[in-house]
């Protein structure tokens, strides 16, 4: 019976055993299910949302159709805070990517300590960002923090890192690089394991020296892996950044260091304009699909090359 | 759970690799002192924090502030330590989050074994469909269902519960696209051989499958087990009452409450760092050989 109605199901009854079709079926609805109800059903209810001017705790959450779009177009907090979110996404990923590259190259021909050395750049990929993030604020305290006291040793007054507009960002960059960068290095260190060794070698043979080698063989073939960290980065960087600036300067001062995440995060549940925050959301869906389908683009253009 | 996209499983030995190794002579050349300096330099840069979170956290509240900076305390103390579980209800914390974070990895880890076997060992039609369905959920940001999830979350009566922390996680993408990966590596013919034999589907996968995949298995429940208990935003979102906090979020609030008690604050830190740092240090040869390049092989 049920093989059956399986068979009329799969049209591939001859290759599967009746056991075989339950088991797959026990596996299968349940997390159809799920995705339907926790992963799907939510992006329409996000929508709808998005249409109403939705508070909490008001049980009247009237229409308002495209309004909450129409007002983020006229916000300049909005404004500031895409620029925000560009400026740490660019700066924290292109430069990372490139301290993590050289490190990548410095790294991958050492073989005694390299697995400590590798251990020790990762740690931070390790902790949570919200511990890390304590630890980088006390650092950069401006009276008492480490930074400043050994640049008051060396004689340079002290900097506000996180008190300032022009610091802020920088400071929260470099956390977001150093916290990073391990996990950078060891996808570097995978694509570089990939270049197959006799390249070098013949290379040699023919007189070349390690900066030639470098130049000449490993960049180019390591282009495929450095523009994936680099348009991974980009896509997660939009939509990242919201525990280590919860944490360092909660978006301040002077609204500085507020990025898209925190936005979404302060507005829906500080403020409770929830209908407006999840049309927030929906621009960063709507960014962070377009970069997806470019990155398909690309990858397929680099492998083809 | 940012960050999840290119931890990968084992590669098998590279036996070629380690011949070449025990072949070439070591070379010392002029580069190599000079990279080992800069390698250095970078890695104390890395390690400062943690060194410094330990050094102000050993320190009574007069020498955090005092100048110049010290390494070692002159007073060592660690009375920070007992303020931490005092007043942070650090005990409390850990429990709480070594619970979730257990449950949670769990879940993720069977059922992402069951559905990357089922999508990566049975031909059914519709399965590739449906595979890319489930794994096309992957791009989409977590600030895109925090608000529709809370207010989901609140209507069936979760607020404020475990149950709320653990259920919208249970099933996750990124682990069923590398066990389903996995899976090609395990031969088909071990599968058929068990079913000749009268093995039934749920022993097969239970006592074959599960055993094989170790490797995955441990490096998948390595960065799961660490994901979940450094999770933040959602847990801070869902849990109001204190005594339910888990580890981030207390640690988040004891740093507002108490912030200008650098030695207490930084015990807390380390209180949280301390217990996964540790993990990570005893599994790291499966995690960082973990790491590779699915992204680029797709």
């Amino acid at each position: 019976m049920i093989q059956t109605i399986v068979q009329k199901l799969t049209g591939r009854g001859s290759t599967l055993r009746a056991a075989e079709h339950r088991f797959i079926i026990i596996a299968l609805v349940p997390t159809i299910l799920f995705y339907l109800i926790v992963k799907f059903y939510p992006i329409f209810f996000a929508f709808f949302i998005s249409l109403h001017e939705w508070s909490l705790f008001g049980n009247v959450s009237p229409f308002v159709g495209l309004d909450n779009y129409a007002l983020l177009a006229k916000d300049s907090l909005f404004y500031k805070v895409m620029w925000n979110t560009m400026y740490r996404t660019f700066a924290g990923t292109f430069l990372g990517a490139l301290f993590a590259l050289i490190v990548a190259l410095i790294l991958n021909p050492i073989k005694r300590g390299s697995i400590l050395l590798r251990l020790i750049y990762f740690l931070p990929v390790m902790t949570s960002v919200i511990a890390s993030a304590t630890i980088w604020k006390w650092m950069l305290q401006t009276r008492f923090g480490l930074l400043n006291q050994l640049l008051l040793m060396l004689g340079i007054p002290p900097v506000p890192w996180l008190q300032s507009t022009t610091w802020a960002m920088p400071s929260v960059i470099v956390m977001g690089i150093w916290a990073g960068l391990g996990f950078t290095v060891i996808i570097y260190l995978a694509g570089l394991r990939g270049i197959p060794r006799d390249y070098y070698e013949s290379a040699e043979i023919d007189g070349a020296n390690s900066l030639q080698l470098a130049l000449k063989i490993t960049l180019p073939l390591l282009k495929p892996v450095v523009s994936f960290v680099l348009i991974t980065g980009v896509i997660g960087g939009f939509s990242g950044g919201f525990q280590a600036i919860y944490m360092m300067t909660g978006g301040g001062p002077l609204d500085s260091t507020r990025v898209l995440a925190l936005h979404i995060y302060d507005y829906a549940f500080e403020r409770l304009f929830m209908g407006q925050a999840a049309s927030m959301s929906f621009v960063l869906f709507a960014i962070v699909l377009v970069l997806t389908l470019v990155q398909f683009k690309l990858q397929r253009i680099d492998w083809e090359l | 759970m940012a960050n999840q996209d290119f931890v990968g499983v084992p590669s098998q030995v590279d036996t070629q690799a380690l011949r070449r190794g025990a072949t070439e002579i070591r070379r010392l050349s002029r580069g190599t002192l000079f990279n080992y300096i800069i390698l250095g330099a970078g890695a104390i840069l890395m390690v400062v924090p943690f060194i410094w979170m330990v050094s102000t956290s050993f320190k009574p509240q007069a020498e955090t502030v005092s100048f110049p900076p010290r390494l070692f305390p002159i007073n060592p103390t660690i009375s920070n330590y007992i303020d931490v579980f005092d007043r942070a209800n650090m005990g409390r914390l850990y429990w709480n989050t070594t619970f979730v974070s257990v449950i949670k990895t769990i879940f993720n880890i069977y059922t992402s074994a069951l559905l990357g076997y089922i999508f990566g060992k049975f031909v059914f039609r519709g399965r590739d469909i449906i595979f890319y369905i489930l794994l096309s959920t992957w791009i989409i940001p977590f600030e895109v269902y925090l608000i529709p999830l809370y207010l989901m979350t609140v209507q069936v009566g979760w607020a404020n519960t475990y149950t709320a922390l653990i259920v919208p996680e249970i099933f996750t993408v990124y682990a069923m696209f590398m066990f389903r990966q996995f899976m090609y590596t395990i031969p088909t013919e071990l599968v058929d051989a068990a079913r000749i034999d009268g093995a039934g589907e749920w022993y097969i996968f239970h006592r074959i499958i599960i055993p094989l995949s170790k490797a995955a298995l441990f490096t998948l429940i390595a960065f799961y087990f660490m994901w979940n208990w450094n999770d933040f935003l959602w847990p801070l979102v869902v849990i109001a009452d204190q005594d339910k906090y888990v580890i981030t979020v207390g640690l988040a609030t004891f740093v507002g409450e108490y912030w200008s008690q650098y030695g207490v604050i930084m015990a807390g830190a380390s209180l949280a760092i301390i217990p996964i740092l540790a993990l990570f240090i005893a599994v790291q040869r499966f995690i960082i050989e973990g790491v590779v390049l699915t992204g680029l092989k797709g």
